[in-house]
């Protein structure tokens, strides 16, 4: 269940947020009449393909760091319908500067325990290994304070619900209110972030905050261990730099750092060791 | 926006034809500019002394003296309707005129997802 409380700390920094821009209140209104960040063509499929380096940093006891290499994007829009990397969704309104969609999104916490995981190999692309990006040794039972962890699946799972999305002024909203459909734990997820250009001089440096918010049963699915823990619902902030650079009609270089604190219920389970994740990367996007 | 010229051919020299391969260049979704290799050919009933200039791209020209026909390959970027035309050595009456045209696909456009929350956007 999603309480009141929850929803506090995101409605506040949406105010926050939106308040440091007092001289752009008036809603942008855009039209798209040709192939900009913001509007893409219908019916096209459009591909890219970024070659760099970067890591994401693995928060499991014993987790391995996740390499980014090579990241693949692939998305398709039709008139209503649209892909998106792993994404699938329907557009079902776009007043230009709001737009309310479906979306259906992979869950993100396997990412950590399988580097097989679609989205390692789709988004982080490049997957030197496969199988377990987190390995477990055993001990001797008779250890003392040593504690036995199943070594139980987490499967894929995918979650649905709608999404808003925005541009006031300079500022990018998004707000998704998702649900678990693939049975594996029916829990609920939020997912919302802000972001603004800081710099529009030389290429665009741009910021970004945000929340992701785990129910209790999506945090237990990934990081609960029956008997041993059993945490609450999640809430984890995020800030984001990025950078990006136009270099030619296909080629533009990309930078960006994100540092994501894990919420309590997940960073107090055993399983984790960090109470933070950390992703950078700079590397090449060619768009084909 | 077009840039076609409409220039007038001069009296006397109509029978001098120019043709030009391609004749259209499609600019597909992803293309914002056509890069190709244009072959113009003229021919004449005879003999002339001519150059082929293309409009708006002075860097271009090539002239031919008592010639009836003659034949130019050029290598072009160009996101315009480009204008090819005869003129005589002293670039002052047009003799023949052609236009390569662009075309641009018919596409339709709409708003990008907006996804400040992946990590990647």
């Amino acid at each position: 269940m999603i309480t009141s409380m929850h929803y506090k700390p995101m409605i506040v920094a949406l105010g926050v947020f939106i308040g440091a821009f007092p001289e752009h209140r008036a809603i942008a209104a855009e039209d798209c009449s040709a192939a900009s960040s913001e509007c893409v063509a219908v019916g096209h499929w459009n591909v890219e393909i970024e070659l760099g380096g970067g890591v994401r940093t693995n928060p499991l006891v014993g987790g391995e760091n996740i390499p980014l290499v090579l990241i693949p994007h692939i998305s398709y829009y039709g008139r209503r319908f649209f892909l998106d990397d792993l994404d699938v969704g329907f557009t079902i309104a776009d007043t230009g500067s709001n737009t309310f969609n479906l979306v259906a999104s992979p869950g993100y916490d396997r990412v950590y325990f399988y580097r097989s995981d679609l989205q390692n190999i789709f988004v982080i692309g490049y997957s030197p290994v496969d199988g377990a990006a987190t390995t477990y040794h055993a001990v001797d039972p008779a250890t003392p304070g040593a504690m036995q962890f199943s070594n139980r699946p987490r499967r894929v799972t995918y979650l649905a619900g709608p999404e808003w999305t925005f541009k006031y002024a300079a500022v990018t909203g998004q707000l998704d209110f998702l649900h678990e459909i693939t049975g594996q734990n029916h829990g609920n997820e939020i997912r919302a972030a802000l972001s603004v250009p800081l710099i529009q001089k030389h290429g665009v440096l741009s910021g970004s905050l945000g929340i992701t918010w785990n129910s209790a049963a999506i945090v237990n699915y990934y990081y609960g261990e029956d008997a041993i823990y059993q945490g609450g619902s999640a809430l984890n902030p995020f800030v984001k730099l990025g950078y990006t650079l136009p270099l030619s009609d296909k080629w533009r270089l990309n930078a960006f750092t994100e540092f994501e604190r894990l919420g309590d219920a997940i960073a107090n389970s055993p399983i984790v060791a960090e109470h933070h994740v950390a992703t950078s990367f700079v590397g090449f996007i060619y768009s084909f | 926006m077009r840039t076609v010229a409409t220039a007038a051919i001069d009296a006397g020299h109509e029978d001098i034809r120019l043709e030009l391969s391609p004749r259209i260049c499609t600019l597909g979704v992803h293309d914002r500019q056509c890069e190709t290799r244009v072959h113009a050919s003229w021919h004449a009933p005879h003999e002339e002394s001519l150059c082929l200039v293309i409009v708006g791209r002075p860097e271009i020209k090539q002239c031919w003296e008592n010639y009836s026909e003659g034949v130019a390959t050029i290598e072009l970027v160009f996101a315009d309707d480009l204008v090819f035309q005869l003129k005589d050595l002293d670039l002052q009456q047009v003799l023949a005129s052609e236009a390569l045209r662009v075309i641009r696909e018919a596409i339709q456009y709409r708003h990008k997802r907006r996804q400040p929350w992946n990590v990647f956007d």
